[in-house]
């Protein structure tokens, strides 16, 4: 229980402490938060079926308050309250954003949803935790991103079309369930027709914030007008919630609906990494090159766990992880080059290697962490994906296969374009300590998480044996 | 019982303190008045219900007296600045909201349609004058003569019905008539009367298709009584329509229910789509108002242990919404009332940008407001009959977080207008929006309390 109230409590005390302190207790809050995630780690008991933090089922109406974590929601955990140090972190010396105590307070009511709609085992607190992570974003997003108003209301709108829809799909599966309890709801058994409806009301959630082609037209608008943490809060935290909604709600509350639905969301994955791969060959924009590269990587952990094997899902996870830390360092680089050269435009950008070694070194070492060489954590994960989607389809998995490909063109090209050659401009100040270490913490994670992929399929093992022991999948179509 | 009589005492004591020009003491024994109806509501003397018997509450019917009455006190307290301005009225107006306020009570409670006319027209009749209040106004004389004519048009209409039905039921009483439906065949009289019964009803918690009034009176009327008809009125309508069509006409149901569905589904879209071209703060306020009485009047679609609840939650995230939303437009205090008036006003005041976000994203039932909850509850109740209209529904609710995530933003904007550079503040307002922060943030904890 004190993982959410430390949040909620940082996100409360923040709106209060002047600004020039305000920098410094953001980052030693977050690390608080961080350290209550590590201690619940360390206690961590794997075989346990569901640690449970809050337990209240005297709710009227079939609601109740039930909070806890298997693996899977531990990973998720620890994932962000690690990710929001890291951002503050990244954001230091970000005057506009760093020193308004405004901002930090909704960071911190932000990781307090995230890590609401992770812990939530009830339907309706998943839903209330779902929608709670949008309005601190969307204020982040209103007060100190540089969107137009029509921006701001499509990715909001557009969000929340989807959300209502799986609002209609708990409150039909209610109809079968005794409460809105996870078990309950897990326990429910559908006729196949409703279980497929039922399944593409969550479906619709989660595909508009993945985004999964067709419904990604928000995401590189936003992702460009947001300010930098913003976009990092976005793209490594809250789309995750939506591959493990994938995971945990989706496929076990109606898992009779997943024959129907299963070829559907396959064939748009495959469409949008390959759509959004092709896009980033030609885009000179840098930040929405890495806003449609975020599309291409998730539509790849999509697709895996649409087969929902256990390869399959163990891969999807450290790719969830992976990517959290690829997105962070990537937005970072853009942000760096926007904010000193004035310009998104990769063409203006050329030789900045040059004139900052130290930040090329760092660009580089992000860049091939981002095509998955060997010994990152990417090459596990996209391995894992890959080898799972050739099993199961091997069309599906040629045609998956060459994101590895096209990632490596846009990578190395935007790499290319903007590090090499002869310096357009006089002068590029080189990494401050901040991005450093930001790099460093990034780099050195991506690696031990290549070379000790177990440290997550571990933790996330067990539940996922659960999740797909209830899960009675046809295995063929 | 004793709660409407202290409550019509409260109201004639402001008459003469009125008449002795003595604004403050008005607003203080206003209040004290309608704790004290409040407290004897809940703890029941029990000197006079028993003898006549001709008001029930209940449990519910508690619950929603005392909403209503913490609703008005807010009310009465956020209009207090204007009040004490106009010296010479001050007391006019908090008797005749009293009044009102007294007939609602009777509109929870009534038993028979005898009492549930009088508690009708007890509620009205102070409201036809209170439309009209800024007299130097012709929207508001306007607004006053167009409520009391649709009113009284109304009235004669709900005269007719209960006539019919109780020519064709000989009875008065709502259980009387709904043994009498049980044990025999009733005629098209009777139906006919229900219509028309149905039709008044409509009117008065204005829904489609009798909804052509509620956007020029809302306009014309002064911004607290404008909140005061939009929550108030709106909560005892709509509970009474629950409770005389669930009980009276209940045998019948299948005859009226698909309609009432029908309608409902017309008027969230009427509500909705005009709207979202308002430029008006008020008459915006008074289209949403038409929206969420449809959303309210769902409640009407189920039976059973939730209805009440439901609704009263509904309420509670929807009436504190008005309070909050008309406080801040009587802080802005603009004549013209274009929403453009607001742009800057959050983010000049914090408190009153924190109540606008909360607020609003309650109105559009986004968790973890109060207003989620209720729209919850009466939407997967009547999923269970009519899931068309909750896929409606909740389109109209994506309609609803347009309109209203529009008017967070213009609140919200770094940009100042005129009016927000000179904003005067009292401390009772804060109080008020301070109450509605929190009522509308922790909702959930009613959902443990009700039994």
């Amino acid at each position: 229980m004190e993982l959410l109230i430390v949040t909620l409590a940082l996100g409360l005390i923040s709106f209060i402490i002047p600004r020039n302190n305000i920098k410094l207790f953001g980052l030693m809050g977050s690390l608080v938060s961080a350290g209550v995630a590590i201690f619940h780690l360390l206690n961590f008991d794997s075989t346990a079926p569901l640690t449970t933090l809050y337990e209240n089922h005297t709710l009227p109406f079939g609601m109740t308050f039930h909070i806890g974590y298997d693996g899977l929601g531990l990973l998720m955990i620890m994932l962000t309250n690690l990710i929001i140090p890291i951002i503050l972190l990244s954001n230091y010396n970000n005057s506009k954003t760093s020193e308004s105590s405004l901002f930090h307070a909704l960071v911190f009511l932000m990781q307090f949803g995230l890590l609401g709609v992770f812990s939530a085992e009830d339907g309706i607190l998943f839903y209330i935790f779902w929608e709670f992570t949008l309005i601190p974003i969307f204020l982040i997003l209103y007060w100190f991103g540089n969107g137009t108003n029509k921006i701001l209301l499509k990715f909001f709108i557009y969000t929340l079309i989807g959300s209502l829809g799986m609002l209609l799909s708990f409150i039909a599966l209610r109809t079968h369930a005794t409460s809105f309890d996870y078990v309950d709801l897990v326990a429910a058994k559908l006729p196949a027709k409703k279980a497929c409806w039922i399944m593409s009301g969550i479906m619709l959630a989660f595909a508009i914030k993945i985004p999964v082609f067709p419904f990604h037209t928000w995401q590189p608008d936003t992702y460009t007008s947001a300010p930098m943490s913003a976009t990092m809060l976005l793209s490594a935290l809250m789309l995750k919630m939506a591959l493990f909604g994938m995971i945990k709600w989706m496929l076990p509350l109606a898992p009779e609906g997943i024959a129907d639905l299963k070829w559907l969301v396959l064939i748009l994955s495959v469409v949008g990494l390959l759509y959004a791969a092709v896009m980033c060959i030609r885009m000179n924009d840098i930040k929405r090159l890495f806003a449609y590269a975020s599309i291409s990587h998730l539509g790849l952990i999509a697709a895996g766990i649409m087969i929902f094997t256990k390869d399959a899902l163990v891969g999807a996870s450290v790719q969830i992880v992976n990517h959290s830390i690829i997105a962070v360092g990537l937005f970072l680089i853009a942000e760096i080059l926007e904010s000193r050269l004035n310009t998104r435009n990769m063409s203006e950008m050329q030789g900045t290697a040059t004139l900052a070694p130290k930040f090329g070194f760092w660009f580089a070492v992000i860049a091939f962490a981002s095509v998955s060489i060997p010994f990152t954590a990417g090459f596990i994960g996209e391995f894992t994906l890959l080898k799972e989607l050739t099993d199961f389809n091997p069309w599906i998995g040629i045609l998956s296969s060459t994101t590895l490909v096209f990632g490596a063109v846009y990578t190395l090209r935007a790499y290319q374009l903007s590090m090499f050659g002869a310096p357009k401009n006089e002068i590029f100040e080189d990494l401050r300590w901040n991005e450093i270490a930001v790099f460093f913490i990034l780099s050195i994670a991506v690696v031990v998480f290549g070379l000790f992929p177990h440290l997550i399929s571990d933790l996330v093992g067990p539940s996922l044996d659960r999740i797909l022991a209830i899960f009675n999948a046809p295995t063929s179509l | 019982m004793e709660a409407i009589i202290i409550l019509f005492l409260t109201g004639i004591i402001a008459l003469f303190l009125g008449i002795f020009k003595q604004p403050k003491l008005t607003t203080v024994s206003s209040i004290l008045g309608l704790v004290a109806a409040g407290i004897v509501q809940y703890f029941p003397l029990d000197i006079l219900s028993d003898k006549y018997n001709i008001l029930e509450f209940g449990d519910a019917g508690n619950a929603f007296v005392i909403l209503a009455l913490m609703i008005t006190a807010l009310i009465i307290l956020s209009g207090d600045k204007g009040f004490q301005e106009d010296k010479s009225h001050v007391g006019d107006y908090h008797a005749l909201l009293l009044f009102s306020l007294s007939g609602g009570i009777i509109l929870i409670g009534f038993k028979d349609i005898f009492m549930f006319f009088l508690g009708l027209e007890i509620l009205s009749i102070p409201l036809y004058v209170l439309a009209g209040a800024k007299r130097q106004s012709k929207e508001s004389s306007e607004a006053a003569v167009k409520y009391f004519f649709m009113g009284a048009f109304a009235t004669c209409i709900l005269l007719f019905g209960v006539a019919l039905i109780y020519g064709s039921t000989q009875s008065f009483e709502l259980e009387k008539i709904l043994e009498f439906t049980a044990e025999n065949p009733v005629g098209p009289i009777f139906y006919v009367g229900l219509l028309f019964i149905l039709a008044s009803f409509l009117f008065k918690v204005g829904a489609a298709p009798f909804h052509f009034w509620v956007p020029d009176v809302y306009q014309g009327s002064p911004t607290v009584f404008m909140g005061y008809m939009s929550s108030v009125v709106k909560l005892v309508g709509v509970f009474a329509f629950v409770k005389f069509f669930r009980i009276a006409f209940d045998n019948v149901h299948e005859f009226w229910t698909i309609l009432i569905a029908v309608l409902i589904a017309i008027s969230m879209f009427i509500g909705n789509l005009s709207a979202l071209v308002q430029t008006k703060f008020k008459r915006l306020l008074a289209y949403s108002s038409i929206t969420n009485g449809s959303y309210a009047l769902m409640s009407i679609l189920y039976q059973g242990s939730v209805q009440d609840s439901s609704l009263w939650i509904f309420m509670v995230g929807y009436g504190m919404s008005v309070v909050a939303l008309i406080t801040i437009s009587t802080i802005v205090n603009d004549e013209r009332d274009e929403i453009s008036s607001l742009k800057g006003i959050g983010y000049k005041n914090p408190l009153i940008g924190l109540v606008a976000i909360v607020a609003l994203l309650s109105t559009s039932g986004i968790p973890p407001f109060t207003g989620f909850f209720g729209k919850l509850m009466i939407f997967s109740a009547v999923w269970v009959n009519y899931p068309w209209l909750i896929i409606l529904a909740l389109i109209n609710s994506a309609i609803g977080v347009y309109i209203y995530l529009r008017l967070i933003m213009t609140i919200l904007s770094k940009e100042n207008s005129e009016t927000t550079s000179k904003l005067s503040i009292t401390i009772l307002q804060q109080g008020v929006l301070i109450s509605c922060l929190v009522i509308l943030t922790f909702g959930w904890v009613f959902l443990a309390g009700w039994k």
